[in-house]
C-alpha cells in the first residue's frame, strides 16, 4: 500500500496541513500573488513563496518526478472536488447526513473522514488500498488532536471571531514529531510509507 | 448482494426516467446532457431519492467537471478521471468510453460486478442505439430494443 498525500481542510475551506510521500508529480509552491500559508506544508519553508517555474521543473526532472500544479490551486481543487461530490452524494441519497466516503481513479484513491467539528481529513492512496477512514480518524483522534486542539500556541481556529486577526497560517508544529503518547499510530502510518503525522516546521 | 432488482422499467416514452429505486443506471452523452436512466429494485426507506430531470442534469454536469479534475489532481503523472464513487451506503461507478460517453450505475456498495455490468451496457448500446438509423446523437434515447436488453441487464444483475 503506498500513500501519496495527507490534507486536512478546516471549516472555511482553508488547508491548514498538507503532506506528501511518494508523490510523482509533486505540487509546486504557490505562484506570486496566490495565497501563500506558513505551517501548511513540510516544503513550504525553503521556498520564497514566488516558485520560479522553469526553476522547478528542472529540479523535478532531475529527481524523477513531473511539476504538477502550483500548491495554492491544487489545494483548491481537492477542496472543490471533495464539495461536488459531497453534495451530489447528499443530493443522490436524498438524506442530509449521507457521509461521501472515497473515489477511486485508475492510479489513485481518494479517503474522507469528516470530523463533528467539520475538519476534513483527506488521504491519497494507491486504488487498490482499502477503505483508510480509521486511519485518518485514528490521525484526527490521536496526533491531531493532542498536537494541534490541545496546543495553545497554534491557532487553530480563529477565523470570524471578533477581535482577532483572520488565521493566515497552518497547524504544523515542532511538537508532532515525538512519538511518545501516540507512537502507535505514527508508527502505522511510517509502516505504510508516510515519515509522520502532523508534523515538522521550524518556527 | 443487497440490491434486489425486481424491475418494470416502463421508460419508453420519456427519454428520462427519475431513478426511484435504491439501484439505478443512467448514462450521459459527452456533453452534460442526460440520455436515459433506468431504476429498479423495491423503494425502500435509505434507497436513493427521487430527483427530478432537471436535478439529474445539473448532477450530469458536476460529474463532468468533477471528472476533469480528479486527473488533474492526481498524486503521479497520470491517471484516469474519477471511476467510482463511494458513500456509506451506495456507491457510483463511472465508466468512460473512448468516445467520452460516461454510463454511471448507482448500486449498493458491495456489488461488485458493476464494471462488468456496464460493459454489457456499452455493448447494448452500441448494438440497439449507435446502430438504430432512427437515433440522433446526444438525444435522449427511445428505442425499445435498447429498453429490452437493459431490462434483461439490470434484471440479471440483480439476481
Amino acid at each position: 500500500m503506498t500513500i501519496y498525500a495527507l490534507y486536512i481542510y478546516d471549516r472555511h475551506c482553508e488547508c491548514v496541513y498538507y503532506q506528501d510521500w511518494h508523490q510523482t508529480r509533486k505540487p509546486q509552491p504557490p505562484r506570486a500573488g496566490g495565497t501563500y500559508r506558513r505551517d501548511v506544508a513540510r516544503y513550504d519553508e525553503g521556498g520564497n513563496g514566488e516558485g520560479d517555474a522553469g526553476r522547478e521543473e528542472e529540479a523535478a526532472k532531475r529527481k524523477g518526478t513531473v511539476a504538477g500544479l502550483p500548491f495554492d490551486e491544487q489545494a483548491k481543487l481537492v477542496y472543490g472536488v471533495l464539495l461536488s461530490l459531497r453534495n451530489m452524494v447528499k443530493k443522490l441519497s436524498g438524506r442530509d447526513n449521507e457521509q461521501f466516503t472515497a473515489y477511486r481513479t485508475s492510479s489513485y484513491k481518494f479517503h474522507l473522514y469528516t470530523t463533528p467539528t467539520n475538519f476534513h481529513f483527506i488521504m491519497m492512496s494507491d486504488p487498490l488500498a482499502d477503505s483508510l477512514r480509521g486511519v485518518l480518524r485514528q490521525l484526527y483522534v490521536g496526533p491531531f488532536l493532542a498536537y494541534v486542539v490541545r496546543n495553545p500556541l497554534v491557532d487553530w481556529d480563529t477565523e470570524g471571531q471578533e477581535g482577532k486577526e483572520p488565521r493566515s497560517r497552518g497547524v504544523d508544529n515542532d511538537l508532532g514529531d515525538h512519538e511518545d503518547s501516540t507512537g502507535g499510530r505514527m508508527k502505522l502510518l511510517r509502516r505504510s510509507g508516510a515519515s509522520g503525522c502532523i508534523a515538522t516546521n521550524k518556527d | 448482494m443487497g440490491v434486489s432488482l425486481s424491475c418494470h422499467l416502463p421508460l419508453a416514452q420519456e427519454g428520462i426516467k427519475p431513478l426511484t429505486l435504491r439501484s439505478g443506471l443512467f448514462s450521459f452523452l459527452r456533453r452534460p446532457s442526460l440520455s436515459s436512466s433506468f431504476g429498479s429494485t423495491p423503494t425502500s426507506s435509505d434507497g436513493i431519492a427521487q430527483l427530478s430531470a432537471n436535478e439529474y442534469l445539473v448532477m450530469a454536469g458536476t460529474l463532468h467537471g468533477v471528472h476533469a479534475i480528479t486527473s488533474r489532481i492526481a498524486p503521479v503523472a497520470k491517471s484516469s478521471g474519477v471511476q467510482t464513487i463511494e458513500s456509506e451506503s451506495f456507491k457510483m461507478t463511472i465508466h468512460m468510453t473512448l468516445t467520452g460517453i460516461k454510463f454511471v450505475l448507482i448500486s449498493s456498495t458491495d456489488m461488485s460486478n458493476a464494471e462488468s455490468i456496464l460493459q454489457k451496457v456499452y455493448e447494448a448500446y452500441a448494438d440497439a442505439v449507435m446502430k438504430n438509423p432512427f437515433y440522433t446523437l446526444e438525444m435522449p434515447i427511445n428505442a425499445t430494443g435498447f429498453e429490452t436488453r437493459m431490462n434483461a441487464i439490470v434484471a440479471a444483475a440483480g439476481r
